[in-house]
């Protein structure tokens, strides 16, 4: 693929993030992102318990897939990692997660820090519809109060970090929604990139893609690694076993096995994971 | 054998029949719901048309003219009044609407509170508007023992105006897709910039129809001004006075004997109706360039 050419590494994450030259060849600069401990986590909507005590670890700078049949719990794990769960109604958590040590679920930590801290891809591309290219990228910024100085370089930063630019330098004041749905993934992945995540969560970034749309995200993943933790949800076996370092695989609210990807997929010590990385059931 | 079987299954003459009998009824009852409007809106042009003259929006009316029964004057002083009013009206009316409905969609939701207001905006809703100017009436002038005022219709109208902004924007409101939200939530945007960056604006065209439909119903209301704003002839724009209106102007003008005043009130009807109209086709047309609604 060509778009390899255009995906140039970024410097995000890190509260001290450097100025790096927007325009930077590719170098191979990794910056150090934080590991995410999940312990004893159970979450709830209302009285139904969806999560039934989950322990698991997210290594810094890792892709670490997670897999499982419909209903096993994924989206609630990892919309738990950035708290978004409890914005459904009736919904809460039990548990802590671990952000290099400190626990996100802390009553002294503010829920608004945690997302800016750890960001969301989701399923279907939602760019916001009222904006351009440029807003809809600089709105994690303007959303969070970030300081508005820069913000051109920190667009153009974020859009290259996502893969984009060359393809939308020309026409930033178009609208986000005139994108292709793969282009509208990208751009929502330059929108988290912006604030400057250690952290982002992918909740099935891929299922409303087509296949070449999907190779790119999946490029951008591998590239995206070198600055941020990445936790993917995937009902696509094959995409966890290109993309991921560690695999996780869940049934029923539970977490069944984890491990490095090549050994889940090739040699699984639970008969489950074994029957569901086969095809045998999900 | 497969023609036969055609044949079988072809509607029998009877079902035809009730079919284009049934058709028939509907195609008559459409008719007769649109004689008396084409009878109303031919009557309004034919009898307004002829009252229409440049110096008629320019004057004010004139008093009872039993005696000089020639030069009545027009209807500056009913248009500009209700103008005045209905804008001071949609200026409380609008921003507390659409607030009530952004506080219970984004905040009340499914809490017994945002229940409790939701069944009095729908009983608002309801309520004949005559009871709006009566409230104001008993409060505001027998309650404190002062005058009719513009403002005081400008009240009555913005509480007629208030639930059905109310009920619009939160229909609209309903409409921007949850994802917007979860998305803004999720680059780690405070609940209320959220709503003002991402939801609101995706909204906007929805809440401008809305309003702009609630500013329409009530520049043609009569109740509530007959005993909050009163009438004059002449025009004003001290809202703290009386303030005439076109729909009271109308009330009175028609039930006069004179001939010159009736004509009045038909070029006066003619005026509201247009005007109600293009607030009608402007929201129509803004709502052609929204996001959602």
């Amino acid at each position: 693929m060509s778009e390899r050419a255009t995906i140039r590494p970024v410097e995000v994450s890190t509260p001290q993030a450097k100025p790096a030259a927007p325009a930077a060849p590719s170098t191979t600069t990794t910056t150090q992102a934080p590991t995410i401990a999940v312990e004893e986590l159970r979450a709830f909507y209302g009285r139904a318990e969806q999560l039934k005590g989950i322990d698991v670890e997210l290594p810094a700078n890792q892709v670490t897939a997670i897999i499982g049949p419909s209903g096993c719990g994924k989206s609630t794990l990892v919309r738990c990692i950035n708290r978004m769960h409890e914005e459904v109604p009736g919904a809460h958590a039990e548990g802590r997660v671990l952000l290099d040590g400190r626990n996100l679920y802390d009553p002294a930590v503010d829920v608004t820090a945690v997302r800016r801290v750890i960001g969301m891809v989701f399923q279907k591309p939602n760019p916001f519809p009222t904006m351009s290219i440029f807003d809809n990228v600089a709105a994690g910024r303007r959303l969070t109060a970030g300081r508005r100085a820069g913000m051109r370089e920190k667009v153009e930063r974020a859009l290259r970090g996502a893969g984009l630019w060359e393809e939308v330098h020309e026409r930033l004041s178009e609208p986000g929604m005139g994108l292709s749905g793969g282009q509208q993934q990208r751009l929502c992945i330059a929108r988290s990139l912006a604030v400057e995540p250690d952290a982002i969560l992918m909740d099935e970034p891929c299922s409303a893609l087509d296949p070449i749309a999907t190779l790119k995200i999946e490029e951008l993943i591998a590239e995206l690694k070198r600055t941020v933790t990445i936790v993917i949800v995937t009902h696509n076996m094959q995409q966890a076993a290109r993309v991921a370092d560690r695999t996780v695989f869940m049934l029923d609210g539970r977490l069944v096995e984890v491990g490095p990807t090549k050994q889940i997929f090739t040699n699984p010590h639970d008969p489950r994971t074994e029957e569901y990385v086969t095809g045998k059931f999900g | 054998m497969s023609e036969d079987r055609l044949a079988r299954l072809a509607l029998s003459g009877r079902r035809k029949f009730k079919d284009r009998a049934v058709r028939g009824a509907m195609l008559g009852a459409t008719v007769v719901a649109l004689v008396p409007l084409v009878l109303i809106l031919y009557y309004l042009v034919h009898k307004g048309l002829s009252a229409w003259s440049a110096s008629f929006f320019t004057t004010d009316p004139t008093g009872q003219s039993f005696f000089a029964n020639k030069g009545v004057g027009g209807i500056r002083s009913a248009l500009l009044g209700t103008i005045v009013m209905v804008a001071l009206a949609s200026a409380i009316a609008v921003p507390v609407g659409i607030g009530v409905a952004l506080w219970l969609v984004e905040y009340g939701k499914d809490s017994w509170l945002a229940k409790v207001v939701r069944f009095f905006v729908d009983v608002l809703t309801g309520v004949p508007s005559i009871l709006f100017g009566l409230f104001i009436y008993i409060v505001l002038i027998v309650g404190t023992g002062t005058s009719f005022a513009g403002y005081k219709g400008s009240l009555a109208l913005a509480l007629l105006m208030l639930p059905i902004v109310t009920r619009s924007a939160e229909v609209v409101l309903l409409l921007v897709p949850d994802a917007l939200r979860e998305s803004a939530l999720a680059l780690g945007a405070p609940r209320w910039r959220m709503v003002a960056r991402v939801v609101l604006p995706t909204a906007r065209a929805g809440l401008v129809t809305g309003s702009l439909l609630a500013v329409a119903r009530a520049a043609g209301e009569t109740a509530p001004l007959l005993f909050t704003a009163a009438f004059t002839y002449k025009t004003s724009f001290n809202l703290g006075g009386f303030m005439n209106s076109l729909p009271v102007q109308i009330f009175n003008d028609v039930t006069s004997p004179t001939e010159a005043l009736v004509n009045r009130a038909w070029g006066a009807a003619l005026a509201l109706v247009v005007l109600v109209l293009l607030l009608n086709l402007s929201a129509r047309l803004i709502s052609r360039t929204g996001r959602v609604a």
